[in-house]
């Protein structure tokens, strides 16, 4: 990243009302702060070197966040259904993932019941759990984020 | 009564539903598929659950997931409208099975009513008149002909699991009887997955006229008059309205006792409709049984002041019917017009797409009950039904003028709709004279050169 670059993220920044802004990408990690009062921080997606991405999941119609989201290196395990969630195959036995693992496209990573059937659900992405969206017993909607996951 | 209910449907009918329940205090429950998102039932229901992708079999036809959504909110009953799920005897009894209550009929008296051979024998036993044909299922063309020598051309083949207009064929010979045999039985396996066909004796021209019953589960049990539903297109209905103006004090006496004599006959509970036809000699014959209610169920709603949803509901809750035959007295006369985002022009085309700009009719005596808005995007997924423009008047005439009011002040700006059609009718001199037929809406397309 040169000079210019920046120059062109501050400009970004002042047209867009931005206090805040940070980017990671090829090793580069580069975070910008204005100085005083912070006004309203919004995400930002600039164009980027095309990253694999194994089939990735739009996020599902949830509000977005005032908080950077991780559209660069993350995909999303969305509900296929409605059920009931579950992180592991019984309430005493470990979860099928937990945070930090690595998964495949075949693993499961958790259970979707209704009607009493318990559906196993495969991550069909390939990656790293970065998070566990959605809450253990819970019920879930279809197209709910149920998981994020750092793409390898 | 109940506290939540859940909304198994969509669009017009759905809004419907959750207007009725709100008037009733009873919390909603809207289930909708992904591309439902913005739709109108989900804006104003009190709680909304996105259950399955677009497709109707992943989502509104989707038994497991209608079942959990109403399991995560914990509902008391389902209302299931009209198509998708409402005749699913197997749906009703899985409801019943996990102690929701189904609004509508017992599973036993959908599947019952839900095969035609099977009605038909019900009709018969209830001594209702009943189109002369066939005795159930015919196999081959053997069986057909023996049936054609004891009532005669024209025929008709009809598919036994079927309705709505498909699996039925029409036979004026022998050499038309093969075909029309083979190409019914075909259909209906496509479209029913059960070949099984029966035959009837073809009346030309009849009026489709049809009868609406309330029954509650303490033995009670009304009718509120008659519907004409004669305009329709490929045996889908346009236009209704009620009373029909074909239909003598005399026929409706007839008619109307023997719609309650079926409905004591099979033990109806609920709302439902029974289907006649009435030949140019005023004879009627019994066609089949709606389990459920009906898109017209307004024009009688507006001609006797009622609101047959929160009956349902009531029933369905445990409640007497608070209908009472006495005083169910028919003022004046109710129109229905079906606006559907499809093209008269263009043979009906459906046009799904987005809505830009839309103005919905209103002053005295006009209802509409639609699901749309401006801005609005109509899904291809589904049925093509906008809106439900109903009219009321102290005659027919008033309310054919209303009718024509209402058109002109009903604008729609994104797709075509059926409004063109609407008001060619309500200007047409057969429809003001009422002579027309089961072919007028096809006459009306050829009138103005549409395709």
């Amino acid at each position: 990243m040169d000079l210019k670059e920046i120059k062109q993220i501050l400009r970004l920044m002042e047209e867009n009302g931005l206090a805040e802004f940070e980017l990671e990408r090829d090793g580069l990690r580069i975070a910008l702060r204005k100085a005083g009062p912070a006004p309203m921080t919004v995400p930002v997606a600039l164009p980027q070197a095309p990253v694999p991405v194994a089939p990735a999941e739009t996020p599902a119609p949830a509000a977005d966040t005032g908080e950077a989201t991780h559209q660069d290196t993350s995909a999303y395990i969305n509900s296929p259904m409605v059920g009931t969630f579950y992180v592991a195959p019984s309430p005493d036995a470990p979860s099928f993932v937990d945070v930090g693992q690595t998964v495949g496209k075949d693993d499961v990573v958790c259970i979707l019941e209704a009607m009493k059937v318990m559906n196993e659900i495969k991550a069909e992405v390939e990656g790293e759990i970065a998070e566990v969206l959605a809450e253990n017993g819970e019920p879930v909607e279809y197209g709910q984020p149920l998981f994020r996951v750092k793409i390898a | 009564m109940f506290e939540r209910v859940l909304i198994a449907n969509r669009g017009e009918i759905a809004v419907r539903i959750i207007r009725a329940c709100k008037e009733l205090g009873v919390q909603t429950i809207a289930v909708y598929s992904k591309a439902d998102q913005h739709a109108m039932h989900v804006q104003l229901a009190d709680e909304a659950i996105c259950i399955g992708n677009s497709a109707s079999a992943e989502s509104y036809l989707h038994v497991p997931s209608i079942i959990k959504a109403a399991e995560i909110f914990d509902v008391e009953a389902i209302h299931p409208g009209y198509g998708f799920l409402a005749e699913d005897a197997h749906f009703a009894e899985i409801c019943e099975s996990c102690r929701v209550k189904f609004i509508g009929p017992q599973p036993e008296v959908i599947r019952r009513m839900g095969d035609k051979a099977e009605a038909l024998r019900a009709a018969k036993g209830a001594g209702v008149p009943v189109i002369p044909g066939s005795d159930g299922v015919v196999a081959d063309k053997t069986e057909a002909l023996k049936v054609v020598e004891q009532i005669k051309y024209p025929v008709m083949i009809k598919a036994a699991a079927g309705g709505g207009g498909r699996g039925m064929r029409v036979a004026h010979t022998d050499v038309a009887l093969s075909n029309a045999l083979a190409t019914a039985q075909a259909e209906a396996e496509a479209a029913f997955g059960n070949p099984a066909v029966y035959i009837e004796k073809y009346l030309e021209n009849p009026r489709h006229v049809e009868v609406q019953v309330v029954a509650d589960a303490k033995g009670n049990a009304v009718h509120l008059g008659e519907r004409d539903c004669s305009v329709q297109r490929r045996h889908q209905k346009l236009i209704e309205e009620a009373p029909s103006p074909a239909v003598t004090p005399s026929i409706r006496r007839a008619m109307t006792k023997m719609a309650l004599k079926l409905v004591q006959e099979v033990g109806y509970v609920n709302a439902g409709t029974i289907e006649f036809l009435l030949d140019k000699d005023s004879n009627f014959y019994f066609i089949e049984m709606n389990t459920r209610i009906q898109v017209e169920h307004t024009v009688t709603e507006m001609i006797y002041g009622v609101d047959l949803i929160k009956e349902q509901i009531r029933i369905a809750a445990g409640e007497k019917l608070s209908l009472d035959q006495r005083s169910l007295v028919v003022r004046g006369h109710a129109i229905e017009c079906r606006v559907n985002a499809e093209d008269p022009v263009n043979g009906f085309k459906p046009t799904p797409g987005t809505i830009r700009f839309c103005s919905l009719p209103a002053g005295p005596n006009v209802r509409v009950d639609a699901h749309i808005y401006s801005g609005y995007s109509v899904p291809p997924h589904y049925d093509s039904l906008l809106a439900k423009l109903c009219t009321w008047g102290h005659d027919r005439d008033e309310a054919i003028r209303t009718m024509r009011r209402a058109l002109d002040e009903f604008y729609v700006e994104g797709v075509a709709t059926t409004i063109p059609f609407h008001k060619h009718v309500m200007h047409h001199p057969k429809f003001i004279g009422a002579t027309f037929g089961n072919h007028f809406a096809d006459e009306v397309v050829r009138d103005q050169g549409w395709s």
